[in-house]
This record gives C-alpha cells, structure tokens and sequence, in this order.
C-alpha cells in the first residue's frame, strides 16, 4: 500500500537520504529508530511534501500512485498524515476554524472519491462541531482548547495531543508519527498512545518515528526499522527495538559498519 | 436610484467663485459663507505640500490634478428613505438594524441627508443631525467646535480646502454624564464620478458622557477620478468616553485625504479604530491629543491594499498631560502591486511623566511587487516615561503555508487562514460583533485568491 523505493532527498544541496527503501502494508504498525540527524524528520517530512526538500531519485507510491508531484495538500486529502515533530505555531488561526478547514477539505475529497459519479456527502458545520467535541474528549481536552490559536502558547504536550486530535479527526490511511512521545508525562503519553490504539485499525498504516523504546511499550509496532546516516540499515521485528536499547546505537553503527 | 447626480455644470477645480455658489446653493447664515471665504484665503496663503516636507516625503501627489474636479456635486432630491440608498451600500458597511442604533446620518455627494435619532436618546438633550443643519440649528456649538480646536484651519493646505468647502457629515453632540451605548452611524457615499466630496464628522462628548460612533466612507468605483476630503474632529471632554470606528471603502478612483484629531481631557477614554479598503490613493492622518491626565487613547488600524491602491498613514500620539497612555496598533496587508507607508511618532512633551507609550506597525507583504514602509519615531522630553514601539514587514511563511496545506488545505485558503489569522489580534479588541464581522468579511473579500 506505501511504499518507498531508493528514495535520495536533498535540503540546500546537501543530501540528507540516501536511498531510503521502506514498504508498509494496510494494517501494520511500523517504527522507525534511529539516532539524532539520521534523517528520520527528513523522510516525515519529504512523504509530506515539504518544499525545502528535493527529491533526487526513487519513488513512493501509495496505493499504486506516484505522490512525489502531488502538493502537499493532495497528499492530505488522500489519506496521508504526519504528526509533526515541532507543530508550527500560526498566530490569530484558531483551531476550530483551522480544523474545520482541515476536516472539511479531507473529508470532502474522500466523500468525492467514494462516490465516484455520484452525490458525494458532505460533512454540515453541526457534524463538525459534534465530532471534534467527542475527539477531544477521547483525548482529555477541555473545550476551550478550540478557541486558542493554533499551537500559540501550547505546552510539548498540548502541542502532541493537538497533532492526535488532528489525526483522530482526518482519519488517515497512512499515519505518521514523527516523535510525537518526546516531551510527554507518563500520564500524557499513554493518553495519545491510547489514542493512536483506538485509531490504528486494518485500513491504516502507521509509522512511528520514537528514539526511545518507551513508547512501543505503549503501541506494539509489527515492524521495527533502523535508520542511520539516511538508510535504512536494518530491519525485524520487534525484538530489534529490545535489542537496540540494550546495545545502543554506537554499538549497532560498528556492526553494521562492519558488514557493510 | 431617485435622486440625479450632475457634476456642478460651469464649475471645475477650487476657486473663490465655487466657494461662495456652494455657500449660496446652501442658503447658509452670513457667518458660514464668512468664515468658508476666510478659510479660503488660508487655504491660498499655504503652499502646497511637497516631497520635502517630512510628512510627505514618500507621497506622489504629482498626478493629481485639483483643477480638474468639480467642486462638489449637484444632487437634486433628498434621500427619503433608506432603502433607496441601499443598494449603494452593498457589500459595504450595511446600515445595521434599526434597534441596534441610535441614529443614523446618510448623506450623498455632500447634499440634503438622510437623518434618525432615537427619540429617547434626544430627549436626553443628544444632538446629531447633519452638519448643514447643524449650523441653522446650534450655530454657538458649531462655531466654538468647527475647526477651531481638533483641526484647526490654517492645520494644512487640504484642511484649509476642506474648511472652505465641506459640504455634509455629522454633527454628534453628548450632553454632561449622558451615556448612549448604541453606535451613532454615518455614511458619506459618494455618486458622481469627478465631483469632489468633502465629510466632515464632528463629535463633541461632555464632561462624564459616553457615545460610540461608526462613520464610513464609500462609493462605487468609476473610471473619472474623484476628490475626497475628510475632516473627524473628536472633543472627548473629562471623564468622558468615546469608541470610534472609521471604515474607508471609495471607489478604486478616489484621491482620499483624510486628518483626525482626537483631544481628550482628564481621565478620558477613547477607542478608536481606522479601516481602510478603498480609494486608489489615500494620505490618513490620524492623532491624540492626551490632553489631560491620566487619558487613554487606543488607536487601532486595519489596511489591506490591493491592485495598484497607495495607502499613506500618520498617527501621532502626542502626550501633552502626565500618566496618560496610548495604546497603537496598525496592521496592514498589500497584495499585488499595492504600497504602503505608515509613520508613527510618539511624542512626550515636557513635564508629561509616568506617560505609557506604546506603538506597533505590523505589515504582511503577499506579493513581490507589493511593498510596505514603515518608520516610526519618537520624540520624548520628559525623562520618567516607558515607550515602547515596533516595526515589521514580512511576507507569509512558508513552514505557515506548509502546515496548513498537510492537514489538506489548498494554498489559497491557507494563505487565507494566515492573513485573516494576521488581523484577527486587532478584530478581538474590538468587542463588538458586527464590527468584527464586517472586518473579517472584508478582509476575506480583499484576500480573494
Ligand atoms: N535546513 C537544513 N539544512 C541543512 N541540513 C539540514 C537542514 N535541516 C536538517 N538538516 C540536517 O539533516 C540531517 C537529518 O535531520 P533530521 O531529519 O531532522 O534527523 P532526525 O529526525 O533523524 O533527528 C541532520 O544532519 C540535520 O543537521
Ligand atoms: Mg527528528
């Protein structure tokens, strides 16, 4: 369903990924480890579309698609999500506008492909409105949440939980979560873990890009990968990430070094 | 449309001639006709503004010909009711319900208004009528207030022009301790493309009395260009309050010139908000007089410029009385090949200690052939004061524009988000939805994409 092949990226002419191959199925849980600046933010990022990235060479096609062309938003309003790393804060948007934005623009263009030829339903204000009350419950908000701006004074973890809150509410196929358990409490983390549990479901991919192994005591990945130097350089299953954290990476680095 | 709108036929450009026919079509007392033909000669004793003036160093006025407008419009017809001026105000600031106001002024081209004023609030000793009648009706108050203080005549060449020539606007008059929480509204449209309008608002609040006032300015666009002169004078007395709201909307073929003073008097209040959308050139002046002590004076403005519109503001904040405080914040957007320059200057007289200053000038650029300038300035001779002012252009970001377009937003409604996100810190200070909802309307107009 996603996948990434030989995929080189650049930011200012320097080449930060160098030749990530990564295929994830419906219905899997994915993680992504791997020490700081081994690219794990650039390939978030570049699946997203960010434009200060050049693709150089490879492909990712989801569901067939080549998405490379595809503008950022094309992107979202397919069924793919990032949780970013650092939420960009965006003075005087609230969120309820910005997320009824969002939902609307997501949803419609799911409704249209759904309907192929035929009268796409689309969501009314008041069904906005019930659903993002009953996500942010889920997720332990309070209500006036949807009246600050987006992100403007938000702590690390108001900011993650605002990511989920996004995510429960696009429903993605395809899910990207990008350190989102860095900067948490114990007690917010297993919130939004409990929230991704309740979202990942057999119609989603989902890739958890995490330094630690804390969160996967939360989120039981299928899969787990190792990114160093912009490759991936080893793959299995979730025993690696034990293996990891017992080792380290300087330790994983010589080895594969070695073999290399 | 009931009325017909003929520029004045065998009259062009300024002169002494138009000053005394409009005074004649007028039937107005001797001691208007006097002191318009008295203005005139200041207006003909001032040279005419030049780039070498500080406040007009980064103002063209090489393309405009005075000699070419009709002086003021004839307009035969009075407005006899509001839904005959209605459609006009499409789209603009509409005339709001009836029960949400306490009176209204609708005047076009200068001529014969259209004037409501809520009975209970007059019987509280309110004035507000129109400025024609105005000097029929309470002559002592128009000549002790008419630009004699806020706006003096001999202020500037085009103020001398406008006292020789103003033609219509409101006069807003608030007895002591009366205090009206309703907006007293007032339209200047204009009609006849080529004719000159002059507006004058006057509004004088009594010691303790509290009013709030919304004047807006519109006309269609057309292809000859037109003249507007604007004049607001606001008297805020002791102890008194006034919420002051201007909304610019000419045609795109307008040269607007618009001066405001505001004097405010011991422990007086005065929020005041400065909209500007229309015209294709306009040069606001804008200034406080903190007068007395412990005045307050909130002075906020919201410019978006598109197409090739010039927008020119000054604001001054001229602490004159110790503890007062003035509170500033312009923000603008230019999109296109559309330019702006905003000047600010917080002055602290001698002896004006423990004043509260505080100015900030925040552009957003959307194109690259759009540009904003921004210079402030400060001028302090007390030495126990805090003044604090900012400056800044920039353009929407991308990492913005990115965040929004992952989460599936097309650009153009993100680049919407942004700028609306942009103003939306001025909007929620003004705690009054209507206005809130025509800035945001408006400004989503101007974004369009
Ligand atoms: N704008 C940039 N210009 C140059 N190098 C960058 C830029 N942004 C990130 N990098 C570099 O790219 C590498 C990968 O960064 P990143 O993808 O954030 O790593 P990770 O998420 O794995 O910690 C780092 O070495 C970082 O320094
Ligand atoms: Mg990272």
């Amino acid at each position: 369903m996603f996948e990434i092949t030989n995929l080189h990226a650049s930011i200012e002419d320097t080449e930060i990924l160098k030749g990530v191959d990564l295929t994830i199925h419906k219905g899997e849980i994915h993680a992504l480890m791997g020490p700081n600046g081994s690219g794990k933010s650039t390939l978030a990022n570049v699946i997203a579309g960010h434009p200060a990235y050049e693709v150089t060479e490879g492909t990712i096609l989801f569901n067939g698609e080549d998405i490379l062309e595809m503008e950022p938003d094309e992107r979202a309003q397919l069924g793919i999500f990032l949780a970013f790393q650092y939420p960009t804060v965006i003075p005087g948007v609230s969120m309820a506008n910005f997320l009824r934005m969002a939902v609307t623009n997501v949803r419609n263009a799911r409704a249209e492909r759904e309907a192929g030829d035929g009268e796409a339903k689309k969501m009314t204000p008041r069904e906005f409105r019930k659903l993002m009350r009953e996500k942010m419950q889920v997720l332990h908000m309070d209500e006036s949440f949807a009246t600050r701006y987006l992100n403007e004074g938000f702590s690390g973890g108001e900011k993650k939980r605002a990511e989920i809150l996004q995510m429960a509410l696009l429903e993605p196929t395809m899910a990207i979560l990008d350190e989102t358990d860095s900067g948490l409490d114990i007690d917010a983390l297993r919130v939004v873990s409990e929230g991704v549990n309740a979202l990942a479901n057999d119609e989603m991919g989902v890739l958890l890009i995490t330094h630690y192994q804390r969160l996967l005591n939360h989120i039981k990945p299928h899969f787990v990968h190792i990114m160093m130097d912009g490759r991936v350089v080893q793959s299995g299953g979730p025993e690696l990430a034990h293996e990891l954290e017992a080792k380290g990476y300087e330790k994983l680095r010589a080895e594969v070094a070695a073999t290399a | 449309m009931e009325a017909t709108a003929t520029k004045s036929p065998d009259l062009t450009g300024f002169s002494r001639e138009a000053v005394e026919a409009l005074s004649r079509s007028r039937n107005e007392p001797d001691w208007v006709r006097e002191s318009r033909l008295a203005a005139w000669e200041t207006y003909e004793s001032l040279p005419m503004p030049t780039r070498s003036d500080e406040e007009w160093r980064r103002t063209d006025l090489r393309r405009l010909k005075l000699d070419r407008f009709a002086p003021y419009a004839d307009l035969d017809g009075t407005i006899t009711d509001l839904a005959s001026v209605a459609s006009t105000s499409e789209g603009a600031f509409a005339f709001g319900e009836a029960d949400q106001r306490a009176g209204i002024v609708v005047s076009r081209d200068g001529g014969a208004p259209y004037v409501e004023l809520d009975p209970a609030v007059a019987a509280q000793g309110v004035i507000f009528t129109d400025l024609n009648t105005a000097v029929h009706e309470h002559p002592d108050l128009v000549q002790q207030h008419f630009m004699t203080r806020a706006v003096p005549v001999d202020f500037g060449k085009f103020e001398a022009l406008h006292a020789a020539m103003w033609q219509g606007g409101a006069f807003l008059y608030v007895p002591k301790g009366v205090q009206v929480e309703l907006p007293f509204r007032s339209f200047a449209l204009g009609e006849t493309a080529g004719a000159s309008i002059f507006t004058h608002s006057l509004i004088v609040i009594e010691e303790g009395a509290e009013a709030f006032f919304v004047d807006a300015f519109q006309s269609e666009t057309a292809d000859e260009a037109s003249f507007a002169s604007a004049v607001v004078e606001l008297d805020i007395a002791d102890n008194a309050n006034l919420r002051y709201v201007q909304v610019q909307d000419w045609g795109r073929n307008v040269w607007s010139f618009m001066t405001e003073r505001a004097i405010l008097g011991r422990d007086a209040e005065m929020k005041n908000l400065q909209v500007t959308l229309g015209s294709k050139f306009s040069k606001n002046s804008v200034g406080s007089h903190l007068r007395g002590e412990n005045a307050l004076a909130e002075m906020l403005g919201i410019f978006f410029g598109d197409g090739d519109q010039f927008f020119d503001h000054h604001t001054w904040q001229l602490h004159e009385s110790p503890l007062a405080t003035s509170d500033l914040e312009y923000k603008g957007a230019l999109k296109e090949k559309s330019r702006s320059v905003y000047s600010g200057l917080i002055k602290v007289y001698e002896g004006a200690q423990r004043t509260d200053a505080y100015q900030q000038n925040r552009n957003l650029v959307l194109s690259r052939t759009a540009r904003a300038d921004t210079i402030p300035n400060l001028e302090i001779e007390a030495n126990d004061v805090r003044c604090t002012h900012g400056a800044t252009v920039s353009q929407v970001e991308d990492e913005h524009l990115f965040y929004l377009m992952a989460r599936g937003i097309p650009k153009s409604e993100a680049q919407k988000l942004i700028v609306e996100g942009f103003f939306r810190p001025v909007i929620d200070r003004i705690p009054v939805e209507e206005i809130q909802d025509f800035l945001q309307a408006a400004i989503a107009r101007k974004v369009g994409y």
